[in-house]
């Protein structure tokens, strides 16, 4: 499905990421793991055409998409979530989701401004579909609420719903459980599982191991840039190079 | 709901009957030159909210009003066209220009677009100065003809003779302008250009073409100056490169910032208060900009959304006051 070839990106002399491989197939759930700074983030800009590869290509369902637009690369079904900016803090919930189904239906620029029947029926669509996404992932009862004033873990929820509504073949999710308590963790989880089972593929980054071996398949570790380990979570638990990128290798470790 | 939009669409009708009748309790040419300049500000406040909604500051619209005043006099002095299509046309050739310059202009953000468009309105500003076989240079057009006549036999015969069918034609034009600029603004296109102002990255992850929104709100903001420029043109009967300056352009962001750029009414508000007080005082017409500066010092720092967000706040200062007292007793 997602092919990354030899993936490279300088940010002046540093290399954040460099020749990195990876398939990914339709149907995974992938981890993507690493310490601060290992290129994660910067892998899911470079997929999504937020940066160009300094070298390197990204093909999806056959075709290179290497250095795309952003807008064009979600128009070919893959849709990533962001860590910090996430969410339009000024709309309602509600209004969130219906900006974001933006690809589906297509609506015309003059039709929605003279409000003809088919932008109406349209619009209707794309209430109703805004209000399925929304019962999805239990937001629903926040409809009407301003998206400023949700609760931090409804707020990064509302970041997969936004992505959910461009309708994903591939999900990029950064960090979906970043800043949690107990509780939304595995709430959270049980969605992202609920989404992988709906059919859609998914790429993770996340930084909460525990949650990230019980819901990949298969995990991916960057470090300083290069992938150094890729397999099941047992492999990846008994790795020696993936101990030594997060504890350290010296005297004292183990 | 219902009830709000009656009460919104009755009162709208209400001030259209007022705005209709005001020439005949204000019919010297003076007060109906104000008036005008009113009209054409209201509109062009407008227009310049519209860029504002996705995240952008034009700096241009001076620049475009010059284009379209230019447009409009040579097509109809030079090529002999009607003055209604020239009208038309003084509102395309800017928004076309807008269209060209907006995909370069558009990878700029905040402040460096606002820098580059007040570069493109002075550009065009010079550019007409210079052009001496085309444009007459710095001395201008004059004798620019009156619009066509409009005229429906046995019914209407309106030769724009006089400053009252003039009114009559801002009216129009501004009835016009203000319907296609809320149209536009609670389309999907209003709501999709909001969602770029306040995160673009995010909406462009889910397909948004951004760079493509921001243009056409340019475009379509960049056309009513353009039209304004040429109607004022038909109007004055003359145009010189100064007319519409950066002061001008700057005057209307006051317009637009007093008034509240968050609110459809705001623009309207600001350019109305803001074109007729200083018309009032008009003894000290020269302290003018100082005026505008000292009133968009107090709007900045006492009413952030502007005087069209003032009705809001009061009431939930009231609001909160009446909770208090209730906490106390």
């Amino acid at each position: 499905m997602l092919e990354i070839e030899g993936l490279t990106k300088f940010f002046g002399g540093l290399a954040a990421l460099s020749g990195v491989d990876m398939r990914v197939k339709p149907g995974d759930i992938l981890g993507l793991i690493g310490p601060n700074g290992a290129g994660k983030t910067t892998l899911f800009n470079l997929v999504t055409g937020f940066l160009r590869p300094t070298k390197g290509r990204v093909i999806f369902e056959g075709k290179d998409i290497t250095g795309k637009k952003p807008h064009s690369i979600a128009a070919k079904a893959i849709v990533r979530t962001f860590q910090a900016t996430n969410i339009f803090p000024d709309f309602t919930v509600l209004q969130n989701i219906v900006l974001s189904c933006h690809l589906v239906p297509k609506i015309g620029l003059l039709e929605t401004v003279f409000h003809t029947p088919s932008s109406r029926r349209k619009d209707e669509d794309i209430l109703q579909r805004s209000q399925a996404i929304l019962e999805l992932v239990g937001l629903d009862t926040m409809a009407d609420v301003a998206a400023l004033n949700l609760a931090h873990g409804h707020k990064r929820i509302l970041g997969i719903a936004i992505a959910l509504a461009a309708e994903p073949k591939l999900l990029l999710l950064d960090e979906p459980l970043s800043g949690m308590n107990a509780e939304e963790v595995s709430e959270t989880m049980r969605l992202i599982d609920r989404l992988w089972q709906s059919g859609i593929t998914i790429l993770l980054i996340e930084h909460n191991m525990r949650a990230a071996m019980s819901l990949c398949q298969r995990i991916v570790v960057l470090n300083f840039g290069r992938k150094i380990a890729e397999g099941s979570p047992e492999e990846i638990k008994g790795n020696n190079e993936v101990i030594q990128a997060y504890l350290g290798a010296g005297e004292y470790a183990p | 709901m219902n009830k709000r939009i009656m009460i919104s669409l009755l009162s709208c009708g209400i001030l259209i009957v007022c705005i209709c009748f005001l020439p005949f309790f204000f019919p010297g040419p003076y007060h109906l030159h104000v008036l005008i300049l009113t009209m054409m500000n209201i509109i062009l406040a407008s227009s310049l909210r519209l860029i504002n909604l996705s995240g952008q500051l034009s700096l241009a619209h001076g620049g475009m009003m010059t284009i379209g005043a230019y447009t409009s006099t040579l097509l109809v002095m030079k090529l002999g066209f009607s003055s209604w299509l020239a009208l038309l046309m003084a509102g395309f050739f800017p928004a076309v220009i807008a269209c060209l310059v907006g995909f370069p202009f558009v990878r700029l953000k905040g402040i460096y677009f606002a820098i580059v468009t007040i570069f493109l309105g002075e550009m065009i500003v010079l550019t007409a100065g210079q052009w001496r076989s085309l444009t007459g240079g710095s001395s201008g057009i004059f004798n620019i003809p009156r619009p066509n006549p409009l005229v429906i036999p046995g019914i209407v015969n309106i030769t724009f003779s006089s400053k009252v069918d003039f009114y009559y034609l801002a009216f129009v034009l501004m009835l016009i302008s203000l319907l296609i600029l809320y149209a536009v603004e609670n389309s999907r296109i209003g709501l999709t250009l909001r969602g770029i102002q306040q995160t673009d990255s995010l909406a462009e992850s889910v397909g948004i073409n951004t760079a493509g929104f921001k243009v056409l709100a340019f475009t379509i903001g960049c056309f009513f100056p353009g039209l304004i420029g040429g109607f004022y043109s038909q109007y004055i009967s003359a145009i010189n490169p100064d007319t519409f300056g950066f002061l001008f352009t700057i005057y209307l962001l006051v317009y637009m910032t007093v008034g509240g750029a968050e609110r459809f009414i705001g623009p309207i508000l600001g350019a109305f208060i803001l074109t007729i007080f200083p018309e009032v005082t008009r003894p000290l017409k020269a302290f003018v900009p100082f005026f505008f500066a000292a009133v968009l010092m107090v709007v900045i720092f006492f009413m952030p959304e502007g005087i069209a967000g003032l009705p809001e706040r009061l009431h939930k200062a009231i609001r909160k006051l009446l909770e208090k007292k209730t906490n106390h007793a």
